[in-house]
């Protein structure tokens, strides 16, 4: 048995993923909260708890995100970007275009059939087509985050947002909710405005298929559907598109483990 | 005597001015969602403090973002006409105008208080007044004493996001690492600054140069702005009310051509009632 692991501290989650001969044996997500240093440690510490070992079987430890160098016991780090192409050429060997929404970036990356880094556009200048936006939806509805992809699937007329500044949005969307549109309108909204900012994105990396979409965003249906729809194309989700990242890390400790 | 109303229905604040030969009153209150309910109570409250009733009222024009939500107005004219002819008769040697508002910024070229060019941000809260409401809300400061706590500031803790949402996350981990509240504010007026400054510099700017709206009332923000453009900037004593005054004026001068002509101006707004979304 060889096992590796692979670390993604995010701004919002830290993700960890134990790979035993290359092959996924577990993962895990855990919010970063404050301390990077220790969300590290603790995902991978549940990661290693689910699978039933321990640091000391683990031959190789790569590291990356937002707070990847804070990972002292990682053997190497990478970026948090080409882990991503790298774990999305293994889930989805066809994907060109990713689109990845995080708790407080979006990006979009070209990825090519060898699962290399093409080209990669981050907005990290607004919160327009980030995680953050569904945050701000969750609390002006008072819903639990989880629960608005499948709330806004019962959208009737989805709000028209003017704007797509998550700041106005809030606004717009306490104006909407005053005059009395229903959530799942404000949501499918807010889903429609966020698609329309990350395809931009998207066709800054230049649209290529097939689409995947990754990022904790990608675990909500209604956003989904709606980039879906704003690029007019079929759009792949992992399995777990959260840990896409630190499956990537996870591989490359693989490949590097094997030298 | 003949009277002029101006309703400036702005995102976040309603403002009304009448005149006559001068102001005879101005009022200020917030915006609700129902911008034609609260339109037509400002408007009573104007009247009043003038001592007038609404049948004294000869024309009235509105204007700002709610403008088409005012049914007792006569005619609707854009902010920026407006604030352009409300800014001639405040300081006739401005030829710039820097409008912060609660939702949007503006620069405005004018030249004998006609409009020449403009630019505007309405996309991001970014270098408007949501994004010092945000951070003062955030370092719980009031908002109207931001101005006057940045200007005891030892020095300007620079502020990298642009991102109202990053800038607040980053201001609150800035707290937490000891930085005083004067620097990080004296740092939002400087982003903000730059980033209208950004804005404005793309239109020709020419001296003199004024700062109107909400945010001209924060004195951090205006010189922080003056330092962009290196020169000290002007501010009229209301620099709210610009752009009702403006609206007023210009109905004043719609009328004044028709009688020039022997004529009167068609009355469209009837009555001041109340008017809501639901009806």
């Amino acid at each position: 048995m060889a096992c590796v692991l692979g670390i993604d501290v995010g701004s919002g989650y830290s993700k960890a993923v134990v790979l035993e001969d290359g092959k996924l044996r577990s993962c895990a997500v855990i919010p970063s909260g404050g301390d990077y240093r220790e969300a590290g440690t603790k995902a991978a510490a549940e990661a290693l708890d689910r699978a039933g070992i321990t640091l000391t079987d683990i031959k190789r430890t790569v590291a990356a995100g937002y707070g990847g160098n804070m990972v002292d016991f990682a053997d190497d780090t990478s970026t948090d970007i080409s882990c991503h192409a790298t774990g999305i050429h293994y889930l989805f060997p066809s994907a060109r275009t990713v689109i990845d929404v995080g708790a407080q970036y979006s990006r979009a990356i070209r990825v090519d059939d060898e699962g290399r880094v093409g080209n990669f556009i981050m907005n990290e200048k607004c919160a327009g087509g980030s995680g953050k936006f569904l945050q701000v939806a969750a609390r002006i509805l008072h819903i639990n985050i989880a629960d608005i992809g499948e709330l806004s699937l019962k959208a009737e007329r989805p709000v028209k947002f003017t704007t797509g500044c998550a700041v106005f949005a809030e606004s717009e969307a306490v104006s909407r909710i005053s005059e009395g549109a229903a959530p799942a309108d404000i949501l499918a909204g807010i889903h429609n405005a966020m698609a329309s900012k990350v395809v931009i994105l998207a066709m800054r990396v230049g649209l290529d298929p097939d689409y995947v979409m990754t990022g904790g965003g990608a675990m909500d249906i209604g956003l989904v559907n709606s980039v879906g729809a704003e690029l007019g194309a079929k759009l792949f989700v992992p399995d777990h598109p959260q840990i896409t990242a630190a499956l990537g890390a996870a591989l490359i400790a693989w490949e590097q483990s094997k030298k | 005597m003949d009277y002029f109303a101006g309703v400036d229905i702005g995102s976040t604040m309603t403002k009304v001015v009448i005149v006559s030969g001068r102001i005879e009153s101005s009022l200020i209150g917030p915006t609700g969602p129902e911008h034609r309910k609260l339109a037509n109570r400002v408007m009573e409250e104007a009247l009043g403090q003038a001592r007038l009733s609404f049948d004294d009222l000869t024309y009235i024009v509105a204007t700002g973002y709610g403008r088409i939500n005012v049914p007792f107005a006569d005619r609707q004219i854009t902010e920026i006409t407006c604030h352009a002819k409300g800014l001639q008769s405040l300081l006739p040697s401005v030829k710039t105008v820097i409008d912060v508002g609660g939702q949007d910024s503006k620069g405005i070229k004018i030249l004998n208080g006609k409009v020449m060019n403009f630019v505007m941000n309405d996309k991001c809260a970014a270098g408007t007044g949501r994004f010092l409401e945000i951070i003062a809300d955030s370092l719980g400061v009031p908002l109207d004493k931001i101005g006057e706590i940045s200007l005891t500031a030892e020095k300007i803790a620079p502020v990298s996001s642009t991102c109202t949402v990053f800038a607040e996350a980053e201001i609150i981990s800035r707290l937490a690492t000891g930085e005083p509240i004067a620097n990080l504010i004296a740092g939002i007026h400087d982003a903000v600054a730059t980033r209208i400054a950004s804005m404005v510099k793309k239109l020709n700017v020419e001296p003199d140069i004024a700062v109107t709206g909400g945010g001209a009332k924060n004195i951090g923000l205006v010189k922080a702005l003056g330092s962009k453009f290196g020169r000290e900037l002007l501010v009229p004593p209301e620099p709210l009310i610009t752009g009702a005054l403006g609206a007023a004026l210009m109905g004043k001068d719609i009328y004044e051509k028709y009688a020039a002509e022997g004529q009167k101006p068609t009355r469209i707004g009837k009555k001041l009632e109340e008017a809501t979304f639901f009806k």
